[in-house]
C-alpha cells in the first residue's frame, strides 16, 4: 500500500490547476477549453477520492479479517484446557504395594491407585491390572477369598486378562481360607513362589507380568491362628514396553479403532479384546418387518456396574429390530468404565451428577434420564426404559412393535412391561400370550410421554424423599387404576446380583428361575383382546371354559392340578375385600413365585401356568369374577404362619430357596 | 509561453490520474484474485469470467455427502434468493440441463448447507473421505441445549457446525436439531481457544452469529447449474423466516440459582396450575398461529420464562402481547371456537385494547395489544368500575424465539429491559401480591374513558 503514499501530493496540483483554470478563464473566454479543463480537474478529484476510499476499504477489510473471529465468534467461556501430562517416555514405573490386616494400598509412580482401610470391608485379595505400555490402571477387583466361590471368580478374571499385562496382588485381612488349589496354581503359573503355601492370615504382595517376568513378591507368615502376619511393603520397578507391543494388530476399521481404545483402557471383558478372533462388537440383527418401535428412544439406566452394562448392551444390540441411534445410556455418576463400555459399542452416553442418597439417588437418576430422553427425542410419544442388569430377549422389539398401539389408543393402560413378576420356569408357558395386570412390573418397560410429562414429572418425588421410584409409580395416586400389559414369558431377564436392593440369596430365590423368552419372531396372539372391554369378554370366556379344580385338595400339592396339558383350570380362594391378599400370599409362597407383595393381579384374578395348563385363581368374594364360582365350592383359605417378629421377608426367602 | 505551460500541466495531470485509475483497477483485480485463488482452471466454457471454483467445490461436497447417504439441503441465502426468482422454472424442469452457471458461480467465500442431526449417524468415515478428497474440515461443538435445562447432566457436546474447505471456497454445514416444541434449532458458532481463527472468514458466515429457530421445512429436489440439490420447497418463506430466526435459550443457570434461593412450589395446586397454564398456552399459540398473528410472552408469563424457565405458579393467568398492527377481528371468534369464551374486552383498536379469555377453571388468558411510538412501545389498561385508563411503557424491543413449556414462542429479545420496565429492578424477588394498577414500575395514569364510550370500551362478560 506504500504505492499510494504519493497520493496526497496530488492535492496541491489540484489546487493549482483550479487556480490556473480561473486565471485562464479570465484571460481566455473559450468555452470548450474551459470545459475540458474543469473536466480534467473533476476527473482528477474523483480519482483521488476513489483512491482514498479504496485504501480505507482494503485496510478495513484486512483489519476485520484479523479481528472477526476475536469477537462474536469467540466462545465466551474460556475453556482453558488443562495441559495433559505429556506421555512420559519413561520406561520404568515405581510400584509400591502394601498388605496388612486393616489396610492395603498400591501406589504407581507415587500416585495412589488403591487405598482401602475401611473397617469390615475389602477383605481378601485385591487385584490391579496395569497397562504394560502406559502404566494406566485397567481394572481393579477384590475377591473375598475368605468366602467360598470367590476364588473361582478370581480365576475367571485372571484368565480373561490379556497376556503381557501387569498384575498387582495384595491381601487385606484374610485371603486364604477359601483359596482352593486351582486358584493357587493359577497364581503359581503367574510366577508367584508363595501362593501355593499361602495360609491363614498371611500377608502377601506380588507384582508380575502375565505370562512373563516377576517384578517382586513379599510375604509375612502369620505366627499363630489368632494373629495376623506383619504388614508387608513391596517396592519394585516395572519396565514398560512399547505401545506397539501392548496392542493387538486388528485390521484398521472404525470398529477396531473403538475396540482398540477400549482394550487399551480396561481389562476383564474377555474375548472382546482377544488379538485373535475377538468377539464382534457390532451385531446387525435382522431388522423387523413393519417395526413400529424403530423410532422409539431407548433409555438405559446405569450405575457403576460396567460388566453388567457390557452384558446388557450386547443383548440389547443383538435384539431384532434394535435401532442403536435411539439408545442413550444414562450413567449415574462420573464413572469412566461404564462410559468406555458405551463408547465401545458406539452408543451415546450421558453422565449424571448423583443427587441425594440410596433410593432417592436412583429415583432422581430416573427422573433426569427420562426428562433428558424426551428432550433429546422431542418427537417421541414413548420411551423404552431399561436397566443395566437386564438381558433383553431377541424378540423384545418385536413384542413391543406388536403391542405398542394399545398404549397409544387405550387410555386405561399405564405401561407395557417386558417382565412378568409371576413368570417362573414352572409358571409360564406361552410366549404368544399377554395379560393385563394392575401392578407395574418395570424391568424393561414402555412409558408414554404424555403420562410422564403431564402427570409424573411435575410431581416426581423430590431428592429428600427416600422413595423407590417404582414403588412410587405403583401408588394408587399415580397409577389411578390403570393397568400394564405384560407377556406370560418375560422378554427381559434380571441377572443383577449386586445392587441397591439386591443380594445373592435374594436373586437366587426370586429371579434366577425366571423364564426368559429365547424364541425369535413370536407372533403374539389376540393382541386386540387386551383392550379394556375386550379383555373382560376374554376373561369371561376363559372362566366359562375353565374346569373347577378339586377344592378339597391342598393347592400347594402338585396333585392339585391333574396331569394334563393345555387345559384351563380355575380355583377359588378367599379374598374378603379388594386388599385382602392373605390366602394369595400363602399360595404364592408355596407355589414358589413372587410373594413379597402382590403382583400380577387383575380384579382379584391371577393367571399363570401349572403343569402346562392355564391356571386361574379367583379371589372370592372381592373379585367381580366370583359369580363364576359354583355354589358347591368353598373358597380355599390358607392361614399365614404365626408371625415372627419383624421378619417378613426372611421366611419367604427361605421357602423359595427350597425349590 | 504561459498558455503552453498551462496546457502541458493539464495534460500531465490528466495522464497521472489515468495512470492512477489503471493502477487502481489492477490493484483491485489483484485483491480479488488473492481472495479467490486460482486452483481450478476455468473449465466450464459457458461461464468464462465467472468463478467456477465454487461450483467445483460444491459438486465435490455433494458427491462426498451422497456417497455417505447424508441428506443435506441448501440454505445459502444468496443462492436461495436467486433461486426464488426462478422458482417456477426450476420446479417445472427439475432435470433439465442449465445453459449457464447462474447460481453456484458467483464468487463467494461460502456456500451454506443444512443437515438434520437425526438423519445421520455421525460416522467418522465421512471425514476420512473428505480428507482424501482434499477437504480441510473444522467441527464446532458445544453443549447440548436440550440437556442444558437439567441440573446435573454432564451435557454431552454436540456438533453444531462443520466447515469443509477446499481451495478458496468453503462449505458451511449447519447442523439442525429437533427440539421440544416441534421446531428445528441450530446453535451459535463459537470458536474455542485452540481453534484456527483464520480457517475461514467467520464473520461473513450467514449462520452462527446467533442460534436460530426454524419450522421443519418441506424439501424439494431440484437441479440447478447441473447440480442436484435439495432446497426448501418455498425459498422465500425460508428467507423470511431466516431474517428473524434469532433464538434465545432460557437462562437455566440463573433459574437454578433462583430456585436455590426461593424453592419451587411443588404443591398439588401449583402442579395443577402449571399443567393448565401450559395447555392454555398451547391452545392460545395454536389459535394465534393459525390466524397468522404474531405474539409474545408478556408480563408474568414472560417474567416466569426469564426468571425461572417455568410458569410462575402463583400468577394465575397467562399473558401474551400482540402488536396492534397484527390485530385481526377474527381473534375473538377464533378463541371462542377453540373453547375460550371472551371474558372481557377493554379499550378499542385505536387505543388501549386488551382482551381476556376464560380458560379452564379460573385460568385466564390475557392478550395485551402494544402500540408503537417513536421511542417507546406501550400497552393500555382499564379499570372496569371507574373507567380509569392506565398506560404501561416499554423501551423498544424486537422479537426472538425461545422454547417455553415445550412450545416455540416469541419473547422480546431485550428481555431484561422489558421485564425491568414492567417489574422494576427487583424483578428477581417473587412478589405474591401484585396490583396491576399500582405495582408495575412503568405504569402511568392515562385519564378516564369518556362515559359515552363505556359500553364499547368496557365489556365484561
Amino acid at each position: 500500500m506504500d504505492e499510494w503514499k504519493p497520493n496526497p501530493t496530488v492535492k496541491p496540483h489540484k489546487k493549482r490547476s483550479w487556480y490556473l483554470a480561473w486565471k485562464y478563464k479570465l484571460m481566455n473566454q473559450r468555452a470548450l477549453r474551459k470545459l475540458c479543463q474543469t473536466g480534467a480537474v473533476l476527473f482528477l478529484l474523483v480519482t483521488v477520492i476513489v483512491n482514498i476510499k479504496l485504501i480505507l476499504d482494503t485496510r478495513r477489510a484486512a483489519y476485520e479479517e484479523e479481528e472477526e473471529s476475536a469477537q462474536d465468534y469467540d466462545d465466551e467461556m474460556l475453556n482453558v484446557e488443562v495441559p495433559r501430562h505429556p506421555v512420559s517416555n519413561k520406561k520404568v514405573l515405581d510400584v509400591e504395594v502394601y498388605s496388612s490386616r486393616s489396610k492395603v494400598y498400591v501406589a504407581v509412580d507415587g500416585t495412589t491407585v488403591l487405598e482401602d482401610e475401611a473397617r469390615e470391608q475389602g477383605r481378601g485379595i485385591h487385584v490391579i491390572v496395569l497397562n504394560q505400555a502406559t502404566g494406566h490402571v485397567m481394572a481393579k477387583r477384590v475377591f473375598d477369598t475368605y468366602s467360598p466361590h470367590e476364588d473361582e471368580a478370581m480365576v475367571l478374571f485372571l484368565n480373561m486378562v490379556a497376556r503381557g499385562r501387569i498384575l498387582i496382588f495384595t491381601i487385606k485381612d484374610e485371603g486364604s481360607f477359601h483359596l482352593k488349589d486351582t486358584a493357587k496354581n493359577v497364581l503359581k503359573s503367574l510366577g508367584s513362589q508363595v501362593a501355593p503355601f499361602l495360609s491363614w492370615r498371611d500377608m502377601w504382595t506380588f507384582v508380575g507380568k502375565k505370562g512373563g517376568e516377576v517384578y517382586g513378591e513379599k510375604h509375612a507368615k502369620s505366627p499363630a491362628l489368632s494373629t495376623w502376619g506383619d504388614p508387608v511393603l513391596l517396592k519394585t520397578e516395572v519396565h514398560l514396553t512399547s505401545v506397539e507391543d501392548a496392542e493387538c494388530h486388528w485390521p484398521d476399521t472404525e470398529l477396531n479403532r473403538r475396540r482398540k481404545r477400549f482394550c487399551s483402557k480396561v481389562e476383564g471383558y474377555g474375548s472382546v479384546c482377544s488379538c485373535k478372533d475377538p468377539t464382534p462388537i457390532e451385531f446387525n440383527p435382522d431388522p423387523l418387518k413393519d417395526n413400529k418401535v424403530f423410532d422409539v428412544p431407548v433409555a438405559v439406566i446405569a450405575g457403576n456396574r460396567p460388566n453388567y452394562l457390557y452384558r446388557m448392551l450386547r443383548s440389547l444390540l443383538s435384539a431384532q429390530g434394535v435401532n442403536p441411534q435411539m439408545i442413550t445410556v444414562f450413567i449415574d455418576g462420573y464413572y469412566e468404565e461404564p462410559m468406555d463400555v458405551v463408547e465401545l459399542f458406539g452408543l451415546s452416553g450421558i453422565q449424571h451428577t448423583p443427587i441425594s442418597i440410596k433410593n432417592a439417588r436412583v429415583s432422581q437418576h430416573y427422573k433426569a434420564s427420562l426428562t433428558a430422553t424426551f428432550n433429546l427425542f422431542p418427537d417421541a410419544k414413548f420411551a423404552v426404559v431399561l436397566e443395566e442388569d437386564l438381558d433383553i430377549s431377541v424378540d423384545f422389539f418385536s413384542f413391543l412393535s406388536q403391542s405398542i398401539h394399545l398404549l397409544e389408543e387405550d387410555e386405561s393402560l399405564y405401561c407395557i412391561s417386558a417382565w412378568n413378576d409371576q413368570g417362573y420356569e414352572h409358571t409360564a408357558e406361552d410366549p404368544s400370550l399377554l395379560y393385563r395386570v394392575e401392578t407395574m412390573p418395570g424391568l424393561g418397560w414402555v412409558l408414554r410421554k404424555s403420562l410422564y410429562k403431564d402427570e409424573l414429572e411435575p410431581k416426581w418425588p423430590t431428592p429428600e424423599k427416600l422413595w423407590d421410584w417404582d414403588m412410587w409409580m405403583r401408588m394408587p395416586e399415580q397409577r389411578k387404576g390403570r393397568e400394564c400389559i405384560i407377556p406370560d414369558i418375560s422378554r427381559s431377564y434380571h441377572f443383577g446380583i449386586v445392587g441397591l436392593n439386591m443380594n445373592g440369596y435374594f436373586h437366587e430365590a426370586y429371579f434366577k428361575k425366571h423364564k426368559f423368552n429365547t424364541v425369535p419372531n413370536v407372533q403374539l396372539k389376540n393382541v386386540e383382546s387386551l383392550r379394556k372391554d375386550a379383555y373382560e369378554t376374554e376373561i369371561h370366556r376363559l372362566l366359562g371354559e375353565a374346569e373347577v379344580l378339586d377344592h378339597s385338595k391342598n393347592p400347594c400339592e402338585d396333585s392339585f392340578v391333574p396331569d394334563t396339558e393345555g387345559r384351563v383350570y380355575v380355583m377359588f380362594i378367599r379374598m374378603e375385600q379388594e386388599a385382602d391378599f392373605t390366602t394369595w400370599t400363602q399360595l404364592a409362597k408355596c407355589l414358589h413365585i413372587w410373594d413379597l407383595d402382590v403382583r400380577g393381579n387383575h380384579k382379584g384374578l391371577w393367571r399363570l401356568f401349572r403343569k402346562k395348563n392355564h391356571f386361574l385363581v379367583v379371589g372370592v368374594p372381592a373379585s367381580p369374577y366370583s359369580s363364576k364360582k359354583p355354589s358347591s365350592v368353598t373358597p380355599i383359605y390358607m392361614e399365614p404362619p404365626a408371625k415372627e417378629e419383624g421378619a417378613v421377608a426372611v421366611p419367604a426367602v427361605a421357602a423359595a430357596e427350597q425349590t | 509561453m504561459q498558455k503552453i505551460n498551462k496546457n502541458v500541466v493539464l495534460a500531465l495531470l490528466s495522464l497521472t490520474s489515468l495512470v492512477f485509475l489503471l493502477f487502481q483497477l489492477y490493484y483491485y483485480k489483484f485483491y480479488l484474485s488473492q481472495k479467490n485463488g486460482t486452483v481450478f482452471s476455468k473449465v466450464r466454457g459457458s461461464q468464462s469470467g465467472q468463478d467456477s471454483t465454487r461450483w467445483h467445490v460444491v459438486r465435490k461436497f455433494l458427491g462426498l455427502i451422497s456417497s455417505h447417504n447424508i441428506p443435506v439441503y441448501l440454505i445459502d441465502p444468496l443462492i436461495l434468493g436467486l433461486v426464488d426468482k426462478d422458482i417456477e422454472q426450476i420446479r417445472s424442469s427439475p432435470d433439465g440441463p442449465s445453459p449457464e452457471c447462474k447460481y453456484f458461480c458467483a464468487p463467494r467465500d461460502f456456500t451454506t448447507f443444512a443437515l438434520l442431526d437425526k438423519t445421520w449417524k455421525h460416522e467418522v468415515g465421512l471425514f476420512r473421505t473428505a480428507e482424501k478428497m482434499g477437504f480441510q474440515w473444522l467441527k464446532i461443538i458445544n453443549k447440548d441445549p436440550r440437556l442444558d435445562g437439567m441440573d446435573d447432566l454432564s451435557g454431552i457436546e454436540i456438533p453444531l457446525h462443520y466447515i469443509f474447505k477446499l481451495a478458496s471456497h468453503a462449505i458451511h454445514l449447519v447442523v439442525f436439531y429437533e427440539r421440544s416444541g416441534n421446531y428445528l434449532w441450530h446453535g451459535p458458532l463459537r470458536l474455542k481457544q485452540h481453534m484456527d481463527r483464520k480457517f475461514v472468514p467467520f464473520r461473513k458466515l450467514h449462520f452462527g452469529r446467533y442460534p436460530g429457530a426454524y419450522e421443519k421445512p418441506e424439501l424439494l429436489l431440484v437441479s440447478i447449474d447441473d447440480l442436484k440439490v435439495q432446497i426448501p420447497k418455498n425459498p422465500s418463506n425460508f428467507l423470511e423466516e431466516m431474517s428473524h430466526s434469532r433464538f434465545l435459550e432460557c437462562r437455566y443457570r440463573e433459574a437454578r440459582a433462583f430456585f436455590q434461593l426461593y424453592p419451587d412450589d411443588a404443591s398439588l395446586d401449583a402442579v395443577e396450575f402449571r399443567k393448565k397454564a401450559k395447555s392454555l398456552l398451547h391452545l392460545a399459540a395454536l389459535t394465534l398461529n393459525n390466524l397468522g398473528v404474531k405474539f409474545w410472552l408478556s408480563s408474568g408469563t414472560c417474567l416466569g420464562w426469564y426468571r425461572q424457565c417455568n410458569v410462575i405458579p402463583h400468577s394465575k393467568d397467562v399473558d401474551l402481547g400482540v402488536f396492534i398492527r397484527d390485530y385481526k377481528a377474527d381473534i375473538i371468534p377464533a378463541f371462542q371456537k377453540a373453547g375460550l369464551p371472551l371474558k372481557h374486552k377493554f379499550g378499542k383498536v385505536e387505543d388501549s385494547l386488551e382482551l381476556s379469555f376464560q380458560g379452564e377453571d379460573d385460568v385466564k388468558l390475557d392478550i395485551f395489544f402494544f402500540y408503537e411510538e417513536d421511542d417507546y412501545i406501550w400497552n393500555g389498561g382499564t379499570q372496569a368500575k371507574s373507567g380509569k385508563k392506565f398506560k404501561y411503557l416499554f423501551p423498544k424491543f424486537t422479537l426472538c424465539w425461545t422454547e417455553f413449556v415445550e412450545l416455540k414462542v416469541h419473547v422480546p429479545c431485550e428481555t431484561r429491559q422489558y421485564v425491568e420496565a414492567n417489574y422494576g429492578p427487583d424483578w428477581k424477588v417473587p412478589v405474591k401480591l401484585w396490583d396491576w394498577k399500582s405495582s408495575p414500575s412503568n405504569v402511568q395514569y392515562n385519564g378516564v374513558w369518556p362515559v359515552d364510550e363505556w359500553d364499547d370500551v368496557i365489556q365484561v362478560y
